[in-house]
């Protein structure tokens, strides 16, 4: 019960005017006390730094109402923003990378191409030499 | 804090419940289907993987139907054998309370599947359609994809709908590799499967039923890759309390209300009743390669089926309730299903799905109707149940028949008939094989 009064603590009337009543996107389901929901955003803020982007976007989708209502969860919305901020930045570096790649081709690169292309890789290492 | 509460009626949570348990299976199996037909396309019919599950005999195209069965036989029995005595480590592993090494070894487990057979899977996808990215984006994506897996599904909690993504791509992964198996070791496989499935759980020396035994008896949760659905929640506020769903599995064995009673005083202050019996299975689902990367690759990956049960959350008082109306008396149950059988399920479909579509609907037809036997069976025995008897046998009826007959029905769609193919090739060169 104290969860709710601690989120409700900005004014006295339905959740929908304060805000979200679970931090997570699973609702009910999800992490509930808001200790444990901060305990779990920092430790995947602090993981996706070990190039995981993908640990930092499920950060996001799993903690959804915390970003959404900018009012709410003030402890936790630090290392959502964070997550969401650090997982744009590291898309928009891999995917300019791959897409250079791609789209460069070997008329950017040389021959540096073929030795990067992931299918003369593979068949370099024979992973996929058996079939 | 007690409130009993009905359901609308007890078919909406019903259905509801099933639906949210076809509806994983069905897009793994899906998905099994198109990656068959999506990589099959080139390579032949005999290439086979050499692995544990071909251990004794490796079938070749040239032998005649008799050989090609006993030695499919073979191939099961040293399979199952090596399911039996990886189940029977779990057991024991588990009784010494050794859940910290289970965890770490699933966790592995999970990261090879999806890091290994992820990876190769990418890797056949990109090499057949020389799709131009480089190795450091591929290494980067892959090691995301598959550390954020394993997290999501054995280290902490994650969204539901993330856990449940993964766990169906891992049964998705493991399920196409079985499809390489050459073809009378997988049917007589699953069948086999099916018959130690039924027999591990329902017989009293069964290892899975032992596992049961020993989780109720400490009221723990196995660990294990299970599928689990999302609890039907009812209308009311009933589950708003609802934080720590700590289990309280009820023996069934000898279903008379006392002793439901006397479980469920118990449980009165905790949020749930748990109704089911754990059964679980060792599934190797081997990762063997071509004879000279064997050294490298072929970690057997053993992988934990957890066997039917239904888990029930019960918010309201206990009265003496007969069994089965609790269930759907104000009940928000979540029905739980081992990977592994999602895995055998899609085998099946990805196997027919080399050969001709109408098969691959026939077969999905079946397995759905086994399911739905099953949850039936599930409702009026409250045991744990084997999932896998019912569908298997149901699919492979449905399969026969399917090849059998394909070449009377027409419905105007173009089947990939591999055999066909292979002769109008020679005429038509330019034929796309598969569905226009």
């Amino acid at each position: 019960m104290e969860r709710l009064q601690n989120q409700n603590s900005n004014a006295s009337t339905s959740s929908s005017i304060t805000g979200p009543v679970w931090p997570t996107i699973d609702g009910a389901l999800g992490l509930t006390e808001e200790e444990e929901a901060l305990t779990y955003a920092r430790r995947f803020y602090k993981f996706g730094f070990c190039l995981l982007p993908w640990l930092w976007a499920v950060n996001c989708f799993y903690f959804w109402p915390v970003l959404l209502h900018s009012s709410s969860f003030p402890r936790i919305r630090p290392y959502v923003v964070g997550s969401a901020i650090g997982f744009v930045i590291f898309t928009t570096v891999l995917s300019a990378w791959a897409l250079t790649f791609a789209i460069g081709g070997e008329s950017l690169f040389g021959s540096a191409w073929d030795d990067l292309v992931m299918y003369n890789v593979a068949e370099k290492l024979g992973l996929v030499g058996w079939t | 804090m007690a409130q009993n509460s009905r359901p609308t009626s007890l078919l909406d949570s019903l259905g509801e419940e099933i639906i949210r348990i076809v509806t994983p299976v069905s897009i793994c199996m899906f998905l099994v289907v198109v990656l068959v037909s999506v990589l099959n396309e080139d390579s032949s019919n005999s290439a086979s993987v050499s692995s544990i599950a071909t251990i004794a005999y490796n079938e070749s195209s040239s032998d005649s139907d008799w050989d090609k069965f006993i030695g499919a036989l073979w191939n099961s029995l040293a399979f199952v054998g090596i399911v039996i005595v990886a189940t029977f480590i779990l057991v024991l592993l588990f009784y010494f309370r050794c859940t910290k090494l289970l965890k770490i070894y699933l966790g592995f487990s999970a990261f090879v599947v999806l890091g290994f057979l992820g990876g190769e899977v990418a890797l056949f996808l990109i090499t057949d359609y020389s799709f131009p990215i480089d190795c450091i984006t591929f290494v980067v994506i892959l090691l995301n994809f598959s550390v954020v897996g394993v997290i999501a599904v054995f280290m902490s909690k994650m969204a539901i709908f993330v856990t449940q993504g993964y766990l169906v791509v891992i049964g998705m992964l493991v399920a196409y590799w079985f499809t390489l198996l050459p073809e009378w070791t997988t049917w007589v496989l699953l069948v086999a499967m099916a018959l130690y499935d039924l027999a591990a759980v329902l017989l009293p020396i069964g290892p899975l039923r032992i596992l049961v035994e020993l989780a109720i008896s400490r009221d723990e949760e196995i660990p294990a890759l299970v599928y689990e659905a999302r609890p039907v929640t009812q209308n009311n506020s009933s589950n708003a309390t609802g934080v720590a769903r700590r289990r309280v599995w009820r023996e069934t064995s000898a279903v008379n209300s006392d002793s439901i009673e006397d479980q469920n005083s118990g449980a009165l202050d905790s949020d749930s009743v748990g109704n089911n019996q754990n059964g679980e299975n060792l599934v190797s689902a081997e990762e063997g390669r071509h004879q000279e990367r064997i050294s490298e690759l072929t970690a057997p990956l053993i992988e934990q089926r957890l066997n039917y049960h239904r888990q029930m959350q019960e918010e309201d008082s206990s009265g003496g309730g007969f069994p089965i109306e609790r269930i759907g008396l104000g009940s928000s149950g979540a029905i739980k299903l081992g990977l592994g059988d999602f895995i055998f399920y899609s085998v099946l479909v990805g196997r027919a799905a080399m050969y001709d579509f109408m098969a691959v609907y026939a077969c999905y037809l079946a397995i759905v109707a086994g399911l739905g036997v099953t949850l039936i069976l599930l409702v009026l025995y409250q045991k744990a149940l084997p999932a896998l008897p019912v569908s298997i046998f149901l699919e492979n009826a449905f399969y026969v028949l399917g090849r059998k007959f394909r070449s009377n029905l027409d419905f105007g769609i173009k089947t990939p008939n591999r055999k066909l193919l292979q002769e109008v090739e020679f005429f038509k060169p330019d034929m796309d094989g598969g569905i226009p």
